[in-house]
């Protein structure tokens, strides 16, 4: 089960980072305008149907593995203690669809390249930063995270008992952890203050995406049917 | 857009992780908490209120991202609520003193849990991370009306949580290594020794 | 002269004393300026101010005028004429990680890419410098893959496709292993030709190997400045501990300063 960019040759891959985004966030909100529960099932099965196409399939996998819980938990609450099943298939199908969109375009689109689309639309370049630098840095802290939590258990560390006693062994985790990263921050600050990025200048893309005019067409085009739905909903 | 510090800069990334990377603990702790803020609290007492909403901002999207689910995008007004709300606490000394963190990561819980209640229950039918939805399932098997089952399930979860979040703040803060809390002037407001 | 300090002071936020105690100094092209004393002798803060990194990221108080490149580099102004043309290298090479990349080459284009240079002048740039530092073969790794050695050179070649005229290093092989150091220092002759580099490390054994000038700082005071034999050969310097392992032997060994800094100088002293 793997989340993040993997390389490939789909048809994705290929397209320009905002045409993928545009996808997605279309699928997120047909997802919930579409009239329930065959809009959404409709949906699902189109989103599988692409993820195919564009031969990101695998990531169908990790999408049944994270939408496993929140169907029992649907059929639970809206089956078995309630009885409303097309609530559960609704609800169940628009979080699969959203669910497959979003992974696959988290496995399509690389994140260097989505910064230079950004930055050619004249994005400043500290908000593209922040994204991509937290991206880096959330899987480092996690590592760290692992580590203290491995050296604490050697040194004794109550991770059973009582809600109070468990509750106060969250200090000597969280404490290193953060008096660490706080560290850090210093050292961190100079090296990128010396490497300009501090300096305000308008930073060059390195590799910008080539924005073809079918892609603005299919952008425009979907975000035309967003509309178009909204619309329909509330005046039909 | 102000261009951001390269102090800045460097904090933000790192206590968005921090907010990933917390959840570990709970985990490993078998606590039915998240402390997915510690991070953007730490900053709005490091740092002050703007930056601890870019850091809740990048938390929102960052947590979307990673967790493979765009839905979590719909909870972006908790993490601004929490980020205001941090900002201006620690600028009234809120990290003073255990009771006063305490305090005030109760009315936190409060404030949170009515904020993403409404998002929880309108957008996804009640069904949102695990520990939660199990407390609003337990609620529907006993006949509670779902609407509510939804409130009392957040706010059991976001209480305990805020409360301990805060905590946490007070306890980092006070062990901050004076050469590190000079670096940050605003940790000195959030300790009530302005 | 590049860069020139007049009876600067400074003091770091919440530090009981100073860090630098009225130094006036200057630094020019031509020289590798070795900058070394004991621990805490104010050696990186020397090249912090120099950059004007200190005060303007640190906090903290300056006093006394600093002039690089013809600008106070902590001012605003200062800082927008200065940027980029002074490099800045630190000790640990993770924390300079840019975070926005995931190959060697697009690390390496960080800084110049920052500076909106065009992108044929980046690629030029990025080519040379990992050809200078040597990591080539190294261009398409992850560089968070990579052992503190090779990223810390990773580092290097950053900084110098930046092309800055000054170039300051601070404790620069600390992660390298002794032959990892030796190509570090090896660079540095030759760009210190048409820049003004200057090096502040205790590994005093190696980079008076390629040192033409000697700054010997003592609890921020300029105690020492000149050849390196003049300011590392005396009594003095070997007692405080600030001279190479082979002045020491030779002092041990119970010969009269000024002693030989190196094996090279002591085997042509004494060996008949």
């Amino acid at each position: 089960m793997t989340l993040g960019y993997r390389p490939g040759t789909g048809v994705l891959h290929r397209a320009h980072p905002f045409t993928v985004l545009v996808l997605a966030g279309t699928v997120a909100v047909l997802a919930f305008t579409l009239p329930a529960p065959l809009g959404p099932m409709l949906l699902t099965a189109g989103t599988v149907a692409i993820a195919v196409a564009a031969r990101v399939s695998r990531t169908l996998l990790t999408a049944l593995a994270f939408a496993a819980p929140f169907w029992v938990f649907l059929v639970l609450i809206h089956v078995v203690f309630g009885d409303s099943p097309d609530r559960a298939v609704a609800v169940g199908s628009q979080i699969s669809a959203v669910l497959v969109v979003f992974l696959m375009t988290l496995a399509a689109v690389h994140p260097g390249r989505l910064v230079d689309a950004l930055l050619e639309r004249g994005v400043p370049f500290h908000m593209a930063y922040l994204l991509v630098a937290t991206l880096q840095s959330v899987p480092e802290l996690q590592r760290r995270a692992s580590a203290i939590l491995d050296a604490q258990r050697c040194r004794g560390l109550r991770v059973r008992g009582s809600v109070w006693g468990r509750v106060r062994s969250v200090v000597p985790l969280a404490v290193p952890l953060v008096l660490g990263a706080l560290g850090e921050v210093d050292d961190r600050a100079l090296a990128l203050e010396a490497r300009g990025a501090a300096a305000g200048l308008r930073r060059t893309p390195l590799d910008p995406p080539h924005d073809r005019l079918a892609e603005r067409v299919t952008r425009w085009a979907l975000l035309g049917s967003v509309l178009g739905t909204i619309a329909w909903r509330i005046f039909a | 857009m102000i261009p951001l510090s390269s102090r800045l800069l460097a904090l933000i990334p790192l206590a968005v992780g921090i907010n990933l990377a917390m959840g570990k603990f709970a985990a490993a702790l078998s606590l039915p908490l998240f402390l997915d803020t510690v991070g953007t609290v730490l900053v709005a007492a490091l740092a002050g209120p703007w930056a601890a909403v870019a850091t809740g901002v990048v938390s929102q999207i960052a947590f979307t991202v990673l967790d493979g689910k765009l839905m979590w995008m719909a909870f972006l007004p908790v993490q601004l609520g929490v980020a205001l709300y941090a900002g201006l606490a620690a600028r009234r000394g809120a990290f003073a003193s255990p009771w006063r963190a305490a305090a005030a990561g109760l009315v936190l819980g409060l404030i949170a849990a009515t904020l993403s209640w409404p998002i929880a229950f309108l957008l996804f039918g009640g069904v949102t991370a695990g520990g939660v939805t199990v407390v609003t399932t337990l609620l529907t098997a006993f006949g509670v009306p779902l609407k509510w089952a939804v409130y009392g399930a957040s706010l059991s979860n976001d209480l305990l949580d805020k409360c301990v979040t805060f905590l946490l703040v007070h306890v980092v803060l006070i062990s901050l290594p004076k050469r590190l809390s000079a670096r940050f002037p605003a940790a000195d407001r959030a300790r009530g020794r302005a | 002269m590049t860069v020139a300090l007049d009876g600067v002071r400074y003091r770091y936020p919440a530090a009981d004393s100073d860090a630098l105690r009225d130094v006036t100094l200057a630094f020019g092209a031509g020289d590798v300026t070795l900058v070394t004393g004991r621990l805490g002798a104010g050696c990186s803060t020397l090249l912090l101010v120099a950059a004007g990194l200190a005060p303007h990221v640190t906090g903290g108080a300056r006093s006394g005028s600093v002039t690089t490149l013809g600008a106070d580099p902590a001012s605003d102004e200062g800082r927008r004429q200065v940027a980029g043309r002074i490099g800045f290298l630190l000790p640990t090479p993770w924390t300079q990680l840019s975070g926005m990349s995931y190959t060697v080459r697009e690390e390496v284009a960080f800084g110049p890419a920052n500076l909106g240079w065009p992108r044929d002048r980046i690629g030029r740039a990025v080519s040379g410098a990992m050809a200078l530092v040597g990591i080539e073969h190294l261009a398409d790794r992850d560089p968070r893959t990579l052992s503190g050695g090779e990223l810390q050179r990773v580092m290097l070649a950053g900084i110098t496709a930046m092309d800055p005229e000054v170039l300051l290093l601070d404790e620069p092989t600390l992660e390298l292993d002794p032959e990892g150091a030796r190509m570090v220092y090896r660079l540095l002759p030759a760009l210190a030709r048409e820049k003004t580099v200057v090096l502040a490390t205790t590994d005093v054994d190696r980079a008076v190997e390629v040192a033409t000038r000697v700054v010997l700082l003592d609890r921020g005071s300029v105690t020492a400045d000149g050849a390196p034999d003049d300011v590392l050969g005396t009594d003095r310097a070997v007692a405080l501990g600030c001279s190479t392992t082979v002045a020491e032997i030779a002092r041990v060994a119970g010969h009269a300063a000024p002693f030989p800094l190196t094996v090279r100088a002591a085997v042509r002293r004494f060996a008949r």
